[in-house]
Protein backbone atom coordinates (compact mmCIF):
# COMPACT_ATOMS: atom_id res chain seq x y z
CA UNK A 1 0.00 0.00 0.00
CA UNK A 2 1.79 3.88 -1.37
CA UNK A 3 1.47 6.51 0.67
CA UNK A 4 -0.68 9.16 -0.92
CA UNK A 5 -0.40 12.77 -0.32
CA UNK A 6 -2.53 15.80 -1.45
CA UNK A 7 -2.81 19.63 -0.68
CA UNK A 8 -5.49 22.26 -1.19
CA UNK A 9 -5.84 25.38 0.69
CA UNK A 10 -9.83 25.87 2.39
CA UNK A 11 -9.53 29.86 2.92
CA UNK A 12 -6.30 30.13 5.18
CA UNK A 13 -5.86 26.79 6.11
CA UNK A 14 -4.01 24.19 4.02
CA UNK A 15 -5.73 20.66 3.99
CA UNK A 16 -3.24 17.66 3.39
CA UNK A 17 -4.55 15.03 2.91
CA UNK A 18 -2.86 11.43 3.93
CA UNK A 19 -3.88 7.85 2.41
CA UNK A 20 -2.36 4.66 2.69
CA UNK A 21 0.57 3.45 5.39
CA UNK A 22 2.72 5.88 7.09
CA UNK A 23 5.57 3.81 8.59
CA UNK A 24 9.37 3.47 8.15
CA UNK A 25 9.60 3.20 4.88
CA UNK A 26 7.01 6.22 3.56
CA UNK A 27 6.75 8.59 6.47
CA UNK A 28 10.47 10.38 5.27
CA UNK A 29 7.67 11.17 2.04
CA UNK A 30 5.24 12.96 4.47
CA UNK A 31 8.65 14.40 6.23
CA UNK A 32 9.14 15.90 3.03
CA UNK A 33 5.72 17.02 2.17
CA UNK A 34 5.81 18.80 5.57
CA UNK A 35 8.66 20.62 5.54
CA UNK A 36 8.09 21.69 1.62
CA UNK A 37 4.50 23.14 2.68
CA UNK A 38 5.92 25.34 5.42
CA UNK A 39 8.69 26.54 3.52
CA UNK A 40 6.20 27.41 0.89
CA UNK A 41 5.02 29.97 3.70
CA UNK A 42 1.91 27.15 4.45
CA UNK A 43 1.56 27.52 8.47
CA UNK A 44 -1.84 26.95 8.93
CA UNK A 45 -2.15 22.89 8.59
CA UNK A 46 -4.87 20.64 8.88
CA UNK A 47 -3.59 16.74 8.35
CA UNK A 48 -6.23 14.91 7.46
CA UNK A 49 -5.68 11.04 8.35
CA UNK A 50 -8.81 10.02 7.52
CA UNK A 51 -7.82 7.88 4.83
CA UNK A 52 -4.61 6.53 7.05
CA UNK A 53 -4.61 2.71 7.01
CA UNK A 54 -1.72 2.40 9.21
CA UNK A 55 0.82 4.37 11.23
CA UNK A 56 3.91 3.78 13.43
CA UNK A 57 5.79 5.64 15.50
CA UNK A 58 7.98 7.29 12.47
CA UNK A 59 4.66 8.80 11.31
CA UNK A 60 4.02 9.71 15.02
CA UNK A 61 7.70 11.56 14.99
CA UNK A 62 6.87 13.25 11.92
CA UNK A 63 3.82 14.89 12.66
CA UNK A 64 5.12 16.38 16.34
CA UNK A 65 7.99 17.12 13.51
CA UNK A 66 5.48 19.33 11.33
CA UNK A 67 4.23 20.98 14.53
CA UNK A 68 7.06 22.19 15.43
CA UNK A 69 8.29 24.06 12.71
CA UNK A 70 4.50 25.24 12.20
CA UNK A 71 4.85 26.66 15.43
CA UNK A 72 7.92 28.28 14.90
CA UNK A 73 6.06 30.66 12.18
CA UNK A 74 3.11 31.03 14.72
CA UNK A 75 1.21 28.30 13.02
CA UNK A 76 -0.85 25.34 13.99
CA UNK A 77 -0.85 21.95 12.96
CA UNK A 78 -4.49 20.04 13.62
CA UNK A 79 -5.20 16.27 12.73
CA UNK A 80 -8.68 14.74 11.34
CA UNK A 81 -8.65 11.31 12.44
CA UNK A 82 -11.81 9.04 13.19
CA UNK A 83 -10.87 5.76 13.27
CA UNK A 84 -10.69 3.68 16.76
CA UNK A 85 -7.52 2.19 15.63
CA UNK A 86 -5.17 5.45 14.85
CA UNK A 87 -6.36 7.38 17.96
CA UNK A 88 -5.45 4.57 19.91
CA UNK A 89 -1.84 4.79 19.06
CA UNK A 90 -1.93 8.84 20.10
CA UNK A 91 -3.69 7.65 23.25
CA UNK A 92 -1.20 5.10 24.36
CA UNK A 93 2.05 7.68 23.18
CA UNK A 94 -0.19 10.96 25.25
CA UNK A 95 0.17 12.87 22.13
CA UNK A 96 -3.50 12.83 22.25
CA UNK A 97 -2.52 16.25 24.59
CA UNK A 98 -0.50 17.41 21.95
CA UNK A 99 -2.72 17.61 18.58
CA UNK A 100 -5.97 19.16 18.15
CA UNK A 101 -7.68 15.92 16.84
CA UNK A 102 -10.97 16.45 15.47
CA UNK A 103 -13.62 13.89 14.13
CA UNK A 104 -14.09 15.43 10.57
CA UNK A 105 -12.27 17.88 8.59
CA UNK A 106 -15.60 20.38 8.63
CA UNK A 107 -15.23 20.14 12.72
CA UNK A 108 -11.32 21.18 12.24
CA UNK A 109 -12.21 24.08 9.97
CA UNK A 110 -14.63 25.12 12.60
CA UNK A 111 -12.43 25.08 15.15
CA UNK A 112 -10.74 29.13 15.07
CA UNK A 113 -8.28 27.92 17.63
CA UNK B 1 2.25 -27.46 20.10
CA UNK B 2 3.41 -26.03 16.79
CA UNK B 3 6.93 -25.39 16.23
CA UNK B 4 7.40 -21.18 15.65
CA UNK B 5 8.32 -19.63 11.71
CA UNK B 6 11.13 -17.96 11.44
CA UNK B 7 11.63 -15.72 8.62
CA UNK B 8 14.70 -13.63 7.60
CA UNK B 9 14.38 -10.15 7.19
CA UNK B 10 16.96 -7.48 5.13
CA UNK B 11 17.82 -4.47 6.86
CA UNK B 12 15.98 -2.65 4.70
CA UNK B 13 12.96 -0.26 6.04
CA UNK B 14 11.39 -1.43 2.67
CA UNK B 15 10.86 -4.88 4.78
CA UNK B 16 9.12 -3.51 7.82
CA UNK B 17 6.02 -4.00 5.47
CA UNK B 18 6.28 -7.57 4.60
CA UNK B 19 6.97 -8.92 8.03
CA UNK B 20 4.12 -7.20 9.37
CA UNK B 21 1.98 -8.53 6.75
CA UNK B 22 3.41 -12.05 7.10
CA UNK B 23 3.28 -11.96 11.08
CA UNK B 24 -0.14 -11.10 11.11
CA UNK B 25 -1.44 -13.53 8.83
CA UNK B 26 -0.09 -16.66 10.88
CA UNK B 27 -1.79 -14.73 14.30
CA UNK B 28 -5.04 -14.54 11.84
CA UNK B 29 -4.49 -18.33 11.39
CA UNK B 30 -4.21 -18.52 14.33
CA UNK B 31 -7.64 -17.29 15.69
CA UNK B 32 -6.46 -13.67 16.62
CA UNK B 33 -9.54 -11.41 16.26
CA UNK B 34 -9.68 -8.16 14.52
CA UNK B 35 -8.80 -5.40 17.14
CA UNK B 36 -6.10 -7.63 18.33
CA UNK B 37 -4.59 -8.22 14.90
CA UNK B 38 -4.33 -4.84 14.42
CA UNK B 39 -2.32 -4.07 18.11
CA UNK B 40 0.32 -6.88 17.08
CA UNK B 41 0.87 -5.27 13.44
CA UNK B 42 2.08 -2.30 15.24
CA UNK B 43 4.14 -3.97 17.70
CA UNK B 44 5.70 -5.96 15.20
CA UNK B 45 6.18 -2.98 12.95
CA UNK B 46 8.09 -1.03 15.37
CA UNK B 47 10.35 -3.94 16.45
CA UNK B 48 11.34 -4.60 13.10
CA UNK B 49 11.86 -1.51 12.02
CA UNK B 50 14.19 -0.59 15.47
CA UNK B 51 15.81 -4.12 14.92
CA UNK B 52 16.55 -3.02 11.17
CA UNK B 53 18.07 0.51 12.23
CA UNK B 54 20.60 -1.19 14.57
CA UNK B 55 21.84 -3.41 11.80
CA UNK B 56 21.71 0.12 9.78
CA UNK B 57 23.95 1.67 12.42
CA UNK B 58 25.87 -0.67 12.55
CA UNK B 59 26.77 -1.45 9.18
CA UNK B 60 25.82 -4.96 9.45
CA UNK B 61 24.26 -6.66 6.48
CA UNK B 62 22.44 -9.40 7.94
CA UNK B 63 19.04 -9.97 8.19
CA UNK B 64 16.97 -9.45 11.46
CA UNK B 65 15.19 -12.57 12.59
CA UNK B 66 12.03 -13.10 13.60
CA UNK B 67 10.10 -15.86 15.47
CA UNK B 68 6.16 -15.83 15.83
CA UNK B 69 3.73 -18.66 16.47
CA UNK B 70 1.18 -19.69 18.51
CA UNK B 71 2.79 -20.32 22.12
CA UNK B 72 0.40 -22.92 23.53
CA UNK B 73 -1.40 -21.52 26.12
CA UNK B 74 -3.51 -18.89 24.44
CA UNK B 75 -1.30 -16.38 23.23
CA UNK B 76 1.06 -15.61 20.25
CA UNK B 77 4.29 -15.48 20.44
CA UNK B 78 6.77 -13.20 18.40
CA UNK B 79 10.65 -12.72 18.92
CA UNK B 80 12.57 -10.11 16.84
CA UNK B 81 16.48 -10.33 17.13
CA UNK B 82 18.86 -7.80 15.95
CA UNK B 83 22.72 -8.21 16.09
CA UNK B 84 22.93 -4.44 16.12
CA UNK B 85 23.71 -1.62 18.56
CA UNK B 86 20.89 -0.03 20.69
CA UNK B 87 19.94 3.31 19.86
CA UNK B 88 21.99 6.77 20.49
CA UNK B 89 19.24 7.79 21.89
CA UNK B 90 19.14 5.38 25.42
CA UNK B 91 23.06 6.96 25.67
CA UNK B 92 23.23 9.38 28.50
CA UNK B 93 23.41 12.80 27.17
CA UNK B 94 22.49 11.81 23.36
CA UNK B 95 20.75 15.23 21.68
CA UNK B 96 18.51 15.22 19.00
CA UNK B 97 15.01 15.86 17.95
CA UNK B 98 14.13 12.76 16.80
CA UNK B 99 11.06 11.38 19.05
CA UNK B 100 10.93 8.16 16.95
CA UNK B 101 12.84 6.15 19.50
CA UNK B 102 10.77 6.30 22.93
CA UNK B 103 7.42 6.63 20.73
CA UNK B 104 8.35 3.00 19.55
CA UNK B 105 8.69 1.50 22.67
CA UNK B 106 5.94 2.56 23.92
CA UNK B 107 3.78 1.59 21.94
CA UNK B 108 5.28 -1.82 21.78
CA UNK B 109 4.62 -1.96 25.53
CA UNK B 110 0.78 -0.57 25.46
CA UNK B 111 0.04 -2.73 22.59
CA UNK B 112 1.41 -6.20 23.73
CA UNK B 113 0.41 -8.15 26.44
CA UNK B 114 3.72 -9.27 27.97
CA UNK B 115 7.16 -7.80 26.32
CA UNK B 116 10.34 -8.74 27.31
CA UNK B 117 13.62 -7.14 25.97
CA UNK B 118 17.06 -8.51 26.06
CA UNK B 119 20.15 -7.13 25.35
CA UNK B 120 23.84 -9.07 24.66
CA UNK B 121 25.45 -9.02 21.48
CA UNK B 122 22.35 -7.40 19.93
CA UNK B 123 18.34 -6.73 21.35
CA UNK B 124 15.90 -9.22 21.40
CA UNK B 125 12.68 -8.06 21.99
CA UNK B 126 9.57 -10.73 22.79
CA UNK B 127 6.09 -10.12 22.50
CA UNK B 128 3.06 -12.02 23.70
CA UNK B 129 -0.64 -11.45 22.85
CA UNK B 130 -3.53 -12.91 23.66
CA UNK B 131 -4.95 -14.39 20.85
CA UNK B 132 -9.08 -14.15 21.68
CA UNK B 133 -8.80 -11.75 24.22
CA UNK B 134 -9.73 -7.94 24.34
CA UNK B 135 -6.40 -5.50 24.23
CA UNK B 136 -7.74 -3.83 28.03
CA UNK B 137 -7.16 -7.73 29.60
CA UNK B 138 -3.54 -7.32 30.38
CA UNK B 139 -1.44 -9.67 31.82
CA UNK B 140 0.68 -9.17 34.47
CA UNK B 141 3.97 -10.30 34.71
CA UNK B 142 6.30 -8.87 36.75
CA UNK B 143 9.83 -8.35 35.26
Amino acid sequence: MELTLNHRKEGDRTVLEVGGEVDVYTAPKLREKLVELVGEGHYQIIVDMTKVEFLDSTGLGVLVGGLKRVRSHDGSLSLVCNQERILKIFRITGLTKVFPIHDSLDEALQDTE
Amino acid sequence: MMPDVELLVPPGAQYVGLARLVVTAAARQAGMTNDRLEDLKIAVSEATANAIQAHQRTGDDGPVQLQFGPTGNGHFGVTIADAGLPPEGSAPGAVGDRVEGGLSLTLIRGLADVVDVAGGSGTSVHMRFIVGGSPARRVVEDP
